[in-house]
């Protein structure tokens, strides 16, 4: 919302530069997101009359002009399709410098020049290029009457102003407009603002020779009043009133609608005209239909208004979207002579429902849908019928029909000054609260030591607690003015939770490991997610940002695909990467919801190189086994690798499990996955399922010191032959079956195939680690147990020693 | 005598040692049984008694250094002549430098965050990234069809037939595990609540649909904004320097009244400007008694801040989507 600093000091009489405005305002909530600077000298710039326009013999699009500046007749190459013999055109002269910057923010002198072969001195400007509007369509054409070589910065009596672009939070309907946050300011600096306004709504008799109000929908319609002006002249505003509008973004239209756009900005009552004739049976209906209606507003649009929107109608028709946009059917034009003035009060959550289901937000629906003042519609019909009249002739007709069956009062709310300070950590004294309330208008009155009862100004229908009057309180006073707390009470810290513990081991375990962290996307495209998973288990957005980015992820392996291959695509050969973080899916039971699963995962991903070529090391790719060796390490590092078992479902994907439940899975994404992520290379990725190993109690291990045994440890190695088929995993666990208390650790050293073997045998070799704390063993205290597994070998598998 | 002795030091000093003749020779001279040592020893009769300590004294040290000089030498003459200097024998050759792991500037800006919140007593709680629109609004005094919503878009997971309330979104922002925690517990609670969350917002340099808050509450009795502000400001100390520029002005939240932002001097004196880096507050007392604690007898601070926002300031990241692009030559400009 923009405010103009020029227009701010019709209220408020105050001596700060742009800079300490803006400042001011910030630290009272009204945040001032930018400050603009209007109008420049204009040196050079005047009012011109176009006398002549010629096609341009060489280009299309552009026309040669001859204007009169006044002291001399020149020829301009202008580009615009609305220029026209006899209009008068604002006319940057030769020597003259643009006001506003050019885009890459240098500024433009105007220079006489040739354009595709015509003589051009000077330029025909839009209101862009004079900085009064974004408006480039065209250029800028001025009332007829102005005096042709008049300064245009006395024509148009064009004055610097500031503007500030204040960021309003949803709280603050009641600094939607100059006067409040020229009242803000002025409690800020002390002094009280002049206020246009009556404070008092004088009675008023109806209208109702003109016209009848019948508010049907009064849950949505609180308030409408209606005033005449009869005999109007509609044309252009005066310059002064343009000026306002343009400097807060506004583009004027005439001198009716301008007036109702000048109070609004004003005071903050949205305000609509009618042409009076265009109202039939002199009546106004304000009433929701049960369908949908077709309906076109005044900016020409052909819209499809819901069921249950708030209209204004007539004796016939809907001839306005309260609160919103008013119709095409019902708008103000040059022939307009009767105006009628709609002033009402709409309940906000009804306009915001209408605005958001239009998806249109124009100044009015802002406004109302964040609540304005319910007792200001007559007052706000009052001055806009005073400053049409002034502006377009015609006179007021005598009275106003006001129907108000809501009526709002004034809310009392008590404030305790012992709870401003308890709350705040201030020590202030009754009086120092009650003048800063006073300030900003609530009524106050003192009704203990402790107490004032405050009335809340029907313009702040945010205040309704006693919470509320401590914050007007505090922002006035200013939080940065609170003194530092002289003491700290004392707390008894909870201790660190198991799960953040966890969190952050598994982190470092990976990083020990040598993976870097990424993170990526929660939100993936249908088509992605569709690799892991069945649609049925997917959860998606209702409302996806992009087509990119409408499933949540299940899994983590797609994030680190596309980063692999982000990266690989950039020449990076070694990837190794991990991430943590959360995935989601349906099942019955969910962790959080019934039906949402959301678990925190780890990933470890490799791709690519694991060595590089180079004098010391030949190239060579990730293999399976690489991760695995690093999974292995993971589960060694969180301590738990004895409850480990782990087995091949496929022959590319090794499950990890703990007691029958799956912790961890490795697996290399096939070639289809691969394909449609476009990825070359093969890549292998591990999801450990770290909500899994909090639920199990593994967050935090115990650490206790085992002795280091004293005596050595014995090695038995022993090769069988086998068919191919039978898994090492299923060999290795058999070994741990009948290995006995004394067998600590089973490694396989070599795996060979050949043609002594046989077709369809391979022969692989066990190292079995023995070790008792109490004794050196030797050959004769193992052989039992390697005679165990020897014939287990054979029952199980068919596998031979190998002699 | 003892000049004789100095004299073979000497001797011995000056003895060629170089190759493996004259290191033999050496020995020979020196060292063997009938070399010029041994026979020192033999002197020894000839010695005044009230001598012999002093020559025995340095008579050893002169037979200690002869064998040191002999030891040394043929160490050297064995290494040099046992194998001949290769060319992987270069030590200069470079290297790859080894693989290393690294967090994501995420994680690290996080754990500082962690780090200086667990300094000043608050301890950590976690909930759901799938939320329901009672803790992600209702209870944090959103009302429906309130403006106040607009702030955050939304994305929607689930409409639900029995109520608004029960609707499921992803959460907009951290503040509803504050609710879990009080619904949850009993005060007092000083807890901070990191997370990811989520905007319906088209991804620019700016704005991304995802990212990562960090939520702080404090409730206890007699918890006052003087007390929220000087949090506030240690925070800002302790994380931007103890120089650093700041100020605190009012704002709005739905779950805090009164509502702050905390903003930083970025920039030298002229050039620089107010940056936000947190929302502020005082708990809302509706909030408080969405939960079931007495807001008359409790009162409370909430805090809210972006991970992602604070990790660009401060590594001087100045496009959000890099953050998600994990490109290594950006993750490796991440050390520790």
């Amino acid at each position: 919302m923009k405010i103009s600093n020029n227009w701010l000091k019709d209220y408020l009489e105050f001596d700060l530069n742009a800079d300490e405005t803006a400042d001011a305002l910030t630290l009272l909530g009204l945040e001032v997101d930018d400050i603009e600077t209007i109008g420049g000298n204009f040196d050079g710039f005047v009012v011109g009359e176009v006398l002549e326009v010629k096609s341009h013999p060489n280009a299309d699009r552009l026309t040669v002009c001859s204007v009169n500046t006044g002291s001399e007749t020149v020829q301009i190459v202008c580009g615009a399709k609305n220029v026209a013999a006899g209009q008068k055109v604002p006319v940057a002269t030769v020597g003259s410098t643009l006001p506003v910057l050019m885009e890459d923010g240098s500024s433009l002198t105007i220079k006489k020049a040739k354009l595709r072969g015509e003589v051009s001195e000077g330029m025909i400007c839009s209101e862009s290029e004079l900085g009064f509007s974004d408006d480039h369509e065209g250029i800028m054409v001025l009332n007829p009457d102005l005096k042709t070589g008049a300064p245009l910065k006395e024509a148009l009596k064009l004055e610097h102003d500031t503007v500030f672009e204040i960021g309003l939070t949803p709280n603050r309907p009641d600094a939607a407009c100059h006067i409040g946050v020229a009242r803000d300011l002025g409690a800020r600096i002390g002094k009280s603002i002049k206020n246009p306004y009556e404070q008092d709504e004088k009675d008023a008799k109806p209208l109702d020779k003109w016209i009848n109000i019948e508010i049907k929908d009064t849950e949505k319609c609180h308030r409408y009043a209606a005033k005449i002006v009869e005999g109007v002249q509609v044309g252009d505003s005066p310059a002064w009133l343009q000026n306002r509008l343009r400097a807060i973004g506004l583009r004027p239209i005439n001198n009716v609608v301008d007036a109702t756009n000048y109070v609004m900005h004003e005071i903050g009552q949205p305000l609509h005209a009618f042409d009076y004739t265009n109202i039939a049976g002199k009546k106004i209906v304000v009433q929701s239909f049960d369908k949908v209606t077709e309906f076109t507003t005044l900016d020409d649009q052909k819209r499809k208004v819901p069921a249950n929107t708030l209209f204004i109608c007539d004796g016939e028709k809907p001839v306005a979207v309260a609160g919103v946009m008013g119709g095409l059917n019902s708008e103000v034009t040059e022939s307009t002579k009767t105006i009628l003035i709609e002033s009402a009060y709409f309940e906000p959550s009804a306009i915001r429902k209408a605005s958001k289901q239009l998806t249109l937000q124009t100044d009015s629906s802002y406004r109302f849908e964040r609540g304005i003042d319910p007792n200001l519609a007559r007052r706000a019909a009052d001055r806009a019928a005073k400053l049409i009249s002034e502006l377009a002739g015609g006179t007021i007709a005598d009275g106003c029909t006001d129907n108000h069956p809501v009526k709002t009062e004034p809310k009392k709310v008590t404030l305790r000054i012992s709870r401003v300070n308890q709350i705040l950590g201030t020590s202030l004294k009754q009086e120092e609260a009650a003048d800063i309330l006073k300030r900003l208008e609530f009524g106050v009155k003192v009704t203990g030591d402790d107490t004032l009862e405050c009335l809340v100004p029907t313009f702040r229908p945010d205040v309704t607690r006693e919470i509320d009057l401590i914050e007007e309180v505090g922002r006035v006073f200013d939080y940065n003015n609170i003194p530092k707390p002289t003491s700290a009470p004392f707390f008894t810290p909870a201790p660190i939770q198991s799960w953040e513990k966890l969190g952050n081991r598994v982190r470092d375990i990976a990083v020990g490991l040598s993976y870097k962290e990424i993170t990526t996307n929660s939100l993936l495209a249908a088509k992605e997610e569709n690799l892991f998973s069945d649609e049925k288990s997917q959860i998606t957005t209702l409302n996806p940002v992009s087509q990119d980015a409408t499933t949540l992820r299940s899994q983590l392996t797609a994030g680190f695909l596309k980063t692999a291959r982000y990266n690989l695509n950039r020449n990076e050969k070694t990837i190794r990467f991990f991430e943590s973080g959360h995935v989601y899916s349906k099942d019955q039971k969910g962790t959080w919801f019934k039906g949402i699963r959301e678990h925190s995962m780890l990933l470890l991903g490799i791709c690519g190189y694991k060595n590089i070529e180079s004098w010391n090391s030949k190239p060579t790719s990730f293999s399976f086994f690489d991760l695995k060796s690093d999974v292995d390490a993971f589960f060694a590092q969180l301590g738990i690798s004895e409850l480990i078992s782990t087995s091949a479902t496929e022959n590319q994907k090794l499950t990890y499990s703990i007691n029958d439940t799956e912790v961890a899975v490795i697996t290399s994404p096939d070639k289809g996955v691969r394909d449609a992520l476009d990825m070359d290379e093969a890549a292998f990725t591990a999801e450990i399922d770290i909500t899994l190993l909090h639920q199990m109690g593994f967050s935090s291990k115990e650490l206790k010191f085992t002795p280091i045994p004293k005596f050595p440890a014995f090695e038995f190695d022993a090769a069988f032959v086998t068919d191919t088929g039978v898994r090492a995993g299923d060999m290795t666990s058999l070994i741990n079956k009948h290995g006995g208390s004394l067998l600590q650790k089973v490694q396989v050293f070599d795996v060979y195939e050949g043609e002594n073997l046989g077709k369809g045998k391979k022969s692989i070799a066990f190292r079995l680690t023995f070790l008792d704390r109490n004794k050196t063993l030797n050959i004769k205290d193992v052989e039992p147990v390697v005679q165990k597994i020897v014939q287990a070998f054979d029952t199980e598998f068919g596998a031979k020693l190998r002699s | 005598m003892i000049d004789q002795i100095e004299e073979l030091k000497k001797e011995i000093l000056s003895a060629d040692l170089s190759t493996d003749e004259a290191l033999e020779n050496y020995r020979l001279e020196f060292l063997s049984r009938k070399g010029k040592v041994q026979t020192m020893f033999g002197q020894m009769g000839k010695v005044a008694l009230d001598q012999r300590a002093a020559t025995g004294k340095a008579m050893n040290e002169v037979k200690i250094l002869a064998q040191q000089r002999f030891d040394q030498a043929q160490l050297q003459c064995d290494s040099g002549s046992a194998t001949a200097f290769t060319a992987f024998d270069d030590i200069t050759l470079p290297v790859q430098p080894a693989y290393t792991g690294s967090l994501h500037p995420l994680t690290m800006a996080l754990n500082e965050i962690k780090e200086i919140f667990l300094r000043l007593g608050f301890d950590i709680a976690d909930g759901p990234e799938v939320e329901d629109d009672f803790h992600n609004f209702t209870a944090l005094n959103f009302p429906p069809d309130h403006p106040a919503r607009d702030m955050q878009d939304t994305f929607f997971i689930r409409k639900s037939e029995t109520g608004a309330e029960d609707d499921l979104v992803l959460r907009t922002h951290t503040s509803p595990v504050q609710i879990r925690l009080m619904k949850e517990g009993k005060p007092p609670f000083r807890s901070i609540m990191p997370g990811r969350v989520y905007r319906n917002e088209a991804v620019t340099a700016k704005s991304y649909f995802q990212f990562n808050q960090v939520e702080g509450l404090y409730v206890d009795e007699k918890v006052t904004m003087a007390e929220l502000i000087e949090t506030l400001v240690m925070f800002a100390k302790m994380m931007y320097g103890t120089q650093v520029k700041y100020r605190v002005r009012p704002s709005f939240f739905p779950f805090t009244e009164p509502s702050i932002e905390m903003d930083v001097w970025w920039g030298d004196e002229k050039n620089g400007k107010w940056l936000e880096i947190l929302g502020a507050g005082m708990v809302d007392p509706n909030v408080l008694e969405q939960v079931g604690i007495d807001p008359e007898k409790y009162t409370g601070y909430a805090f809210g801040m972006g991970v992602d926002r604070i990790a660009m300031l401060r590594y001087g990241i100045d496009d959000i989507r890099v953050l998600y692009e994990n490109d290594i030559r950006f993750l490796n400009q991440f050390k520790g």
